[in-house]
């Protein structure tokens, strides 16, 4: 079994039209619009950093949750049976822009986002939220501190023998602080666990009944060895090089005045040290559109840098279109693919127009 | 040989795949995820049962199965009593309120009928949802358990 990404067709009955489109990013939403374009006779190109396609349904979730090779075999198909062209360890930058993000560690090829916008009919940014932001608080540069997506997508990178056990954060045998309760964070504490560290705790500024990844999943993990702490938000994280503890303070729950989910306040007095070797902060992943892509008109949420779109999934600039969670941020691997259909559908509209 | 569309609930992760795609395929998805006890997910759709309780129970006929045995409906001769639906054990059924004739899944018959997979099991990520034939599907099983219990007899 594997995906079927251009499930809506066989290859032998796709008539060619001629048009060029290009997807960048070959997670969930890009590789879901590739089938769908390639199945309405569209020429496919994906670019991707990584060194596979599947994005964080194989760099990031758990090999027990998503198998790689699921995926993987998916890809496969959509290159071998309707001639998509894959570019690998390919980043995509606009304006000259070139900043680190998490993930970039096998670029080898750089590309000009404005030339492949000159280049193809049009073009679909589905780069996703690769960037853990920090927590705004002091000791946070310590080694030690790192993001769940991060210390996820090395275990995996070492997990599909792509990169040496050395590139791995290495919390065997070692106390490690994760911080937030969504779906990142479980998977980071659990994958700490498997790792063989001694202790892993999962702390979180609220309660257990407001975790986003939800109380079966919580109390999963605290079955499998989690140490749960609610209530607790982080204040500093302390050492001298590297992490040696974190200071938390306790929080009581304050019902909001405006609706919305329970506030946490700090408790004045109520603060204690964790020791802690490491620290992974899983507080909600940032969109990553190609840097630079502002500069060269594609208009992003100010605060957030989320792609903006039309319902059309156009974005501001007229032939480049965008979906997914760089457009939504973090969401849900099927909200990422049905998004990547409609931007298919959306894309082949315009390619039929033009 | 006989294929089934099989649910093998306890791979499901929750991530809306199944409802999703049939959403962009159907604009009103007939499989739903939904979040019970806490957050297990559970995708709710037709099974096609082989010996389907809906088709007894309806009392106009409406029911039937197409020439692969997947359950479909007849909107002309369906008259929206909901007994299918009072009989059925995986809320399989909705009511279309423009046509006022139950709707479900087909299992993707227009896919089917070019000899494609239904949406849902061509794109669950997890694995879950699995269109294949029955050889095939019981075999899956089976490895599926083997390794649940070796893993749980080493304690892995």
């Amino acid at each position: 079994m594997t995906m079927n990404f251009a499930f809506m067709c066989k290859p032998n009955e796709v008539t060619r039209t001629g048009k060029k489109v290009a997807v960048i990013g070959a997670g969930p939403a890009g590789l879901a619009a590739t089938g769908y374009l390639v199945c309405r006779g569209h020429a496919v190109h994906v670019f991707d950093k990584l060194p596979y396609p599947g994005g964080l349904m194989v760099f990031s979730i758990p090999s027990r949750r998503i198998r790689p090779g699921h995926v993987l075999e998916g890809a496969k198909v959509l290159e071998e049976k309707f001639s998509v062209e894959f570019n690998l360890k390919t980043k995509v930058i606009a304006s000259d822009e070139n900043v680190h993000e998490e993930g970039d560690d096998f670029v080898d090829k750089v590309v000009k986002l404005e030339d492949i916008i000159n280049e193809y009919d049009a073009v679909l940014i589905a780069t996703g939220i690769w960037k853990s932001p920090k927590l705004g608080i002091p000791g946070e540069d310590l080694e030690g501190v790192i993001g769940a997506l991060e210390f996820l997508y090395r275990w995996k990178t070492y997990e599909l023998n792509l990169l040496p056990r050395e590139n791995i954060v290495d919390v065997s045998r070692r106390k490690v602080a994760v911080i937030g309760a969504g779906h990142s964070a479980v998977d980071a504490a659990t994958t700490a666990l498997e790792m063989g560290a001694r202790e892993v705790y999962l702390l979180y500024r609220r309660t257990i009944n407001e975790a986003p990844a939800g109380r079966y999943e919580i109390s999963e993990a605290i079955r499998e060895g989690i140490k749960w702490i609610e209530l607790v938000s982080p204040l500093k994280v302390n050492g001298s090089r590297h992490v040696s503890s974190i200071t938390l303070v306790r929080n009581r729950l304050e019902e909001p005045s405006s609706g919305g989910r329970p506030r946490p306040v700090p408790i004045p007095g109520t603060e204690f040290d964790l020791e802690v070797d490491f620290v992974i902060f899983a507080v909600g992943e940032r969109p990553t559109p190609p840097p630079g892509v502002s500069k060269i008109g594609i208009q992003v949420n100010e605060k957030y840098g989320n792609v903006q779109i039309n319902e059309e999934f156009r974005t501001s600039v007229k032939n480049v279109f965008a979906a997914g969670d760089v457009v939504t941020g973090p969401s849900f691997v099927g909200r990422a693919i049905e998004a990547g259909l409609r931007a298919g559908r959306a894309i082949d509209r315009y390619l039929s127009r033009i | 040989m006989k294929y089934k569309l099989y649910y093998h609930q306890t791979s499901c992760i929750g991530c809306e795949t199944c409802e999703r795609v049939c959403g962009f395929l159907y604009e009103r998805p007939r499989v739903h995820l939904y979040r019970v006890f806490g957050g297990i997910p559970v995708p709710i759709g037709c099974r096609h049962c082989e010996k389907a309780p809906c088709i007894k129970a309806c009392p106009e006929g409406a029911l039937f199965k197409d020439d692969d045995g997947f359950v479909l409906v007849d909107p002309e001769k369906c008259i929206g009593c909901l007994m299918c639906a009072v009989v059925c054990p995986f809320g399989a059924m909705d009511l279309d309120p423009i046509t006022k004739s139950i709707f479900k899944c087909t299992a993707c018959n227009e896919l089917r009928a070019r000899g494609l997979n239904p949406g849902c099991a061509s794109l669950c990520p997890a694995e879950a949802i699995i269109f294949e034939n029955t050889v095939n599907i019981f075999e899956d099983i089976r490895k599926r358990v083997a390794e649940k219990l070796a893993s749980s007899s080493l304690n892995l």
